[in-house]
């Protein structure tokens, strides 16, 4: 009787010499179609709502407020003294200096009132310039006082700084008026 | 004399048996970091500039309100009235304690509208708000 051979089974096996082709179109796929746009922009805290009849008037004395006025032909004063928003930076950031040592009920504020017709783009720029100062003034602090950047410090330094310099930036109660 | 080349023993050639497994961890990577734009936006606008600017560090916290060219607002995927926003935002806070409304403004806009915006923000007591900019050069 002759003998049948068995034959012999080759070991199945997918081919994974593309895979990594494969692999690669799809993270091509993903790095083509991903959107890493970054959220920039001029973080602020808006005052609680309280309706008009309920409002106090607090007074804050002279020398805390820096009151900051666009109207809508884009002029700007500032405590009543017409300035160049480029200006604005270098007049906050002494007076954020001087009240560095102070107790935090006598740190500056600083309003920012503007007309309903005042173009956004002015707004942005003043609000970008008292920010700046801050941020100038905060810097300037942790580089002498801890001998870093800002960025470089500790949860600690960071609430020391922030306590010391903090920043309030009122928008002021829209004023009625006519639309 | 003559000298024989020396020649490596081991064999030519980079092992690429792992790299599918690489390029997945790769993939994987970019999946997971990978937010999805999920709105169309449909009102034109362009944001002002600044240099003094924040990131916004939590990108799920962000609510979008969009101000267009022609005054119209867009609150997250559709067009909406002013008067919407204060219902719409609360809904919103009640889910999201902390949101942070981000303020795409365009920059021609007047700030009347803005202001509009913000008190109605003030009366949903959405108070966290970041107005978009760009870096200035």
């Amino acid at each position: 009787m002759v003998k049948i051979k068995k034959r012999k089974l080759k070991e199945a096996e997918i081919p994974t010499g593309s895979m990594a082709d494969i692999a690669f179109l799809m993270l091509l796929f993903f790095l083509v179609s991903t959107v890493i746009d970054v959220d920039t922009g001029i973080g602020l805290t808006l005052p609680e709502y309280i309706p008009p009849q309920e409002q106090e008037y607090v007074p804050l004395s002279k020398d805390r407020l820096a009151a900051i006025l666009i109207n809508e032909n884009g002029d700007v004063l500032l405590n009543g003294d017409v300035i160049a928003i480029p200006q604005i930076k270098d007049n906050l950031k002494e007076r954020i200096e001087e009240k560095i040592n102070l107790p935090s009920n006598k740190k500056l504020v600083v309003s920012v009132k503007t007309d309903r017709k005042t173009n956004y783009n002015l707004f942005i720029q003043a609000l970008d310039q008292i920010k700046g100062a801050y941020f100038e003034v905060r810097e300037a602090y942790s580089q002498t006082k801890f001998g870093k950047k800002t960025l470089d410090l500790n949860e600690e330094e960071t609430n020391e700084v922030r306590e010391k310099i903090p920043i309030t930036i009122s928008i002021a109660e829209p004023e009625n008026v006519k639309k | 004399m003559k000298f024989e080349k020396r020649r490596a023993k081991s064999q030519e050639g980079i092992p690429t048996a792992s790299l599918p497994d690489i390029v997945f961890m790769l993939l994987l990577f970019f999946m997971v970091s990978t937010t999805l734009r999920e709105v169309d936006v449909l009102v034109q606008y362009s944001l002002p500039q600044a240099a003094a600017i924040e990131k916004i560090e939590n990108k799920r916290l962000v609510s979008y309100i969009w101000v267009g060219r022609d005054e119209r607002i867009q609150l997250n995927d559709s067009i909406i009235e002013l008067e919407d926003i204060q219902d719409l935002m609360y809904r919103k806070r009640v889910e999201l304690p902390n949101v942070i409304v981000s303020l795409r403004i365009d920059k021609n806009s007047d700030m009347g509208i803005v202001t509009d915006i913000q008190q109605e923000l003030r009366k949903a007591d959405a108070r966290r708000i970041n107005y978009s900019t760009l870096l200035k050069p």
